[in-house]
């Protein structure tokens, strides 16, 4: 059986500045990848027709895929923007940017097609959509650096963690893009677990430095451990999700483990090197003046 | 004996398990299946849980209604019937059912005249396409109205009306489950929500599309054949009554329009209806022998037939009828003249369902065997998502002692969750899969907190030291519970509901965890690591 322990890191060896350079730097790459996307494409990430408006359609082929493609695109009068399969389910789906679901049922069912399920979303809806969920998003993380700044009352560890999820839900947003991962309703359903999650260890980690008599450094690595270990299970869950997920094609939970793996490793990164950081500088110096 | 007070949070968690047992299986609970009740299993499921349509199949549409609206209208002492026929006469393309001019937020119209001069709110609504704001304002301006504002959309009366229409069209049409319902979005928009499981999008549209047509015809012996005419239609009626049962047998008052009345008295000597005595109608019976019937045809079908009393033929035909054109659709029972009732009410939307590209509407099908398959593939893929959590928490304390009740903890606030939906029939999407595994997720998080702080140190030789470490514990735990609930709250709240599913179920499950399950975690941890020292 593999040994699973977390490790004691040597944080004395490195200044604040290195350690915290390595998420910051993460960060400002993330940033500059979402304004790239945004200053060509328009929008910072890519959308899925839940926020841009068109149907989907999921059909049941069996045979090979090139056959399958041609029968999909004899059986539409409307251009397809995009057909995928789904591993192991002889699955396709067709994406349109346009079209009526009632007429797209028909015409796949006039080509004999089983059609396993139709959504469509009309343009101004799926804006809405957007700004509900960016709203969302938005509220949320809000409402969760207020509660922050509630609890901790003292600036820089509370800062600390509100930096740490802010870059827990930008890394995984330039990942998207640069995997091709569309922006979807599970995706923004991840972003917002995100902020649950990041905020968890992050929380653990001041709460032991910060209120707990004893050295830096051991509080450190007790938070540590356990948080460690916390993020681990939940990485190794959600990867295992994903691969399941995608292999029975159900695209919600599959974008949601996906979003969550990026985003915990991400917090991982964030908590130990930027929030870990912040905290030294806090505890040794910023007290002291 | 372990004393039951300090136990206490085991029992609390052990009763609602228990309780979530009772919702998910007890087939008292069930609520549809109540018509043999022999057997414990429905037909279709061993628990009480519901499944949304993206785990059960069948459609979903959401869409606007076609209209314009004009709010604060003078109606210049004009009844609302005369308003409708004036505009409708400046709108092109639209009839006198195409437009509704309102007195006030009538819940229902009907069975009484509006009450002229209430101070509330006039509106005049027009339900065709392509009429604009400005169209809307232009015809009332040339019909001599005055009017505050005008907008896109319908009243709230009339999207009342068209929901309670659609849900006896759906309930007509027999597609057992189907719902209507408004919703709102974030941006105040109203939409119209149509859920119909098992069918496909196609029939669904096709019902939902159709305004519903709803006319009286003359069935008489014109030469030798029979032959229908059509003499009233669902907008020839300037009331409709409430069923009503007396000694002489069940009716609907209905009051015709005066501008109708004399053209359909008319008809009825013509056609016979109105001969002496009246006619008995046996439409049903033999129709090729019957007196002249009148027809009550909705939908293009003959739904009921029925004679003319001799008292109403009588004035109809001395033309005193005209004066008070009111008369009673004859029915054989209530029921029935409660469906005519309705039919004639229901019969037409106020305002049809917007499908065009830029209106905003969604809609999606599952196939049922599509839902099938994601119920048990996201079964499995929860399953797997266990055992991976198991796994690593095993590999990581190497003791079952702490791992085990864990994994059993973190299951049992799914129970909970699940046994809660079971309870007020709450239908599982995937969204609430995505909720429950976010629960797991940060579920068994606390969880290795507690562990860790509890077995901190080694040994725990007392209760205070236990008490004391399970308090610092629950400070972090509460916090990032709350920090969630925070996050979740917007989602949950605002009803524009693909991700309310999964908003809901996670704060519920945080809070299910943090006043149940974690503690209990806590007493069962304190039990097994303090009395096996």
């Amino acid at each position: 059986m593999v040994e699973f322990t977390v490790p004691e890191v040597d944080y004395t060896r490195y200044t604040n500045r290195q350690l915290a350079a390595v998420p910051l730097a993460v960060l400002a790459v993330a940033i500059l990848i979402i304004a790239g996307w945004f200053v060509m494409t328009g929008a910072p990430v890519n959308q899925g027709i839940a926020f841009t408006g068109g149907t989907e359609v999921q059909v049941a082929i069996d045979g090979p895929q090139p056959a399958a493609e041609e029968e999909i695109r004899a059986a539409f009068d409307a251009d397809p923007e995009s057909i995928r399969s789904v591993p192991t389910q002889d699955v396709y789906i067709i994406t349109f940017q346009a079209g009526q679901a009632a007429d797209l049922e028909q015409q796949a069912e006039a080509a004999g097609l089983d059609v396993r399920s139709i959504s469509s979303v009309s343009a101004s809806f799926g804006g809405d959509t957007q700004i509900l969920a960016l709203g969302g998003l938005a509220v949320a993380f809000l409402g969760m650096s207020l509660l922050v700044f509630a609890m901790f009352r003292v600036f820089v560890p509370s800062i600390a963690v509100v930096i740490s999820a802010f870059s827990d839900i930008v890394v995984p947003l330039a990942l998207m893009n640069v995997l091709g991962i569309e922006l979807s309703l599970g995706t923004v359903a991840a972003l917002l677990m995100l902020i649950g999650y990041s905020v968890d260890s992050d929380i653990l980690l001041n709460n032991h430095i910060l209120r707990r008599s004893g050295d830096f450094y051991e509080s450190t690595y007790r938070a540590m451990r356990t948080g460690v270990t916390m993020t681990l299970t939940s990485i190794s869950a959600m990867i295992v999700m994903t691969i399941t997920a995608t292999l029975f094609g159900i695209q919600l939970l599959a974008a949601i483990g996906t979003v969550l793996v990026f985003g915990l490793v991400t917090d991982l990164m964030n908590t130990y090197l930027l929030n870990l950081s912040l905290l030294r500088w806090y505890k040794f110096r910023g007290v002291a003046r | 004996m372990v004393a039951i007070k300090e136990n206490w949070r085991v029992i609390l968690l052990v009763v609602f398990l228990l309780v979530s047992a009772f919702a998910l299986f007890s087939p008292t609970i069930a609520g549809d299946d109540s018509a043999s009740g022999a057997d414990v299993a429905g037909e279709s499921s061993a628990t009480n849980l519901q499944y949304g349509l993206e785990l059960s199949g069948g459609t979903r549409i959401r869409a606007p209604l076609v209209g314009v609206t004009a709010e604060g209208v003078d109606f210049g002492g004009d009844d609302p019937r005369v308003v409708e026929q004036a505009v409708a006469a400046e709108v092109d393309g639209a009839g006198p059912s195409d437009v509704i001019a309102r007195i006030g937020a009538q819940p229902e119209q009907g069975t009484a005249q509006p009450q002229p001069g209430a101070g509330s709110a006039r509106t005049v609504e027009v339900t065709v396409d392509g009429v604009s704001t400005d169209d809307l304002a232009a015809a009332l301006d040339a019909a001599g109205y005055g009017y505050e504002t005008t907008r896109e959309g319908v009243t709230e009366t009339t999207r009342q009306e068209v929901v309670r229409i659609l849900e006896n069209k759906i309930n007509e049409a027999g597609l057992s489950g189907g719902t209507v319902q408004e919703v709102t979005t974030a941006q105040g928009d109203n939409f119209i929500l149509v859920e119909a499981p098992n069918q496909d999008a196609s029939s669904v549209r096709q019902l939902v599309s159709e305004r519903g047509t709803v006319v009286i015809e003359a069935y008489y012996a014109d030469g030798g054949n029979y032959t229908r005419e059509t003499v009233l239609q669902q907008e020839d009626f300037q009331s409709i009554g409430t069923a009503q049962d007396e000694s002489g047998g069940a009716f609907v008052p209905v009051t015709v329009s005066e501008s109708i009345a004399p053209e359909f008295q008319q008809s009825t000597r013509d056609s016979g209806l109105a001969q002496q005595g009246g006619t008995r109608c046996t439409y049903g019976a033999d129709p090729d022998s019957t007196e002249p019937c009148l027809l009550l045809v909705v939908n293009g079908e003959v739904t009921n037939a029925f004679g003319m009393s001799p008292g109403l033929a009588d004035s109809l035909r001395t033309g005193e009828w005209a004066g008070n054109p009111v008369f009673q659709l004859q029915t054989t029972n209530v029921s029935e003249a409660q469906e005519v009732s309705i039919n004639l009410r229901a019969g037409a939307l106020p305002a049809r369902l917007d499908f065009s590209e830029e209106s905003g509407g969604t809609t999606s099908f599952i196939s049922p065997s599509q839902g099938a398959d994601f119920r048990t593939n996201s079964l499995l893929t929860g399953i797997v998502a266990v055992i991976a959590v198991s796994g690593t928490v095993f590999v990581r304390y190497r003791d079952v002692r702490v791992a085990a009740p864990m994994v059993v903890t973190a299951l049992s606030e799914v129970v909970i969750l699940l046994g809660f939906a079971a309870g007020i029939g709450y239908p599982l999407d995937l969204s609430v899969i995505a909720g429950f595994i976010a629960v797991i997720g940060t579920g068994v998080d606390d969880l290795i907190i507690i562990a860790d702080e509890v077995m901190a140190e080694g040994e725990i030789n007392s209760r205070r030291v236990f008490q004391s470490r399970f308090r610092k514990a629950f400070w972090v735990i509460g916090a990032a519970a709350a920090t969630t609930i925070i996050a979740m709250s917007p989602l949950a709240i605002l009803s524009l509901g693909d991700l309310q599913g999964f908003a809901i179920f996670t704060i519920l499950g945080v809070l299910v965890g943090v006043l149940i399950t974690r503690p209990a975690y806590g007493d069962i941890l304190r039990s097994l690591t303090t009395i096996s020292r």
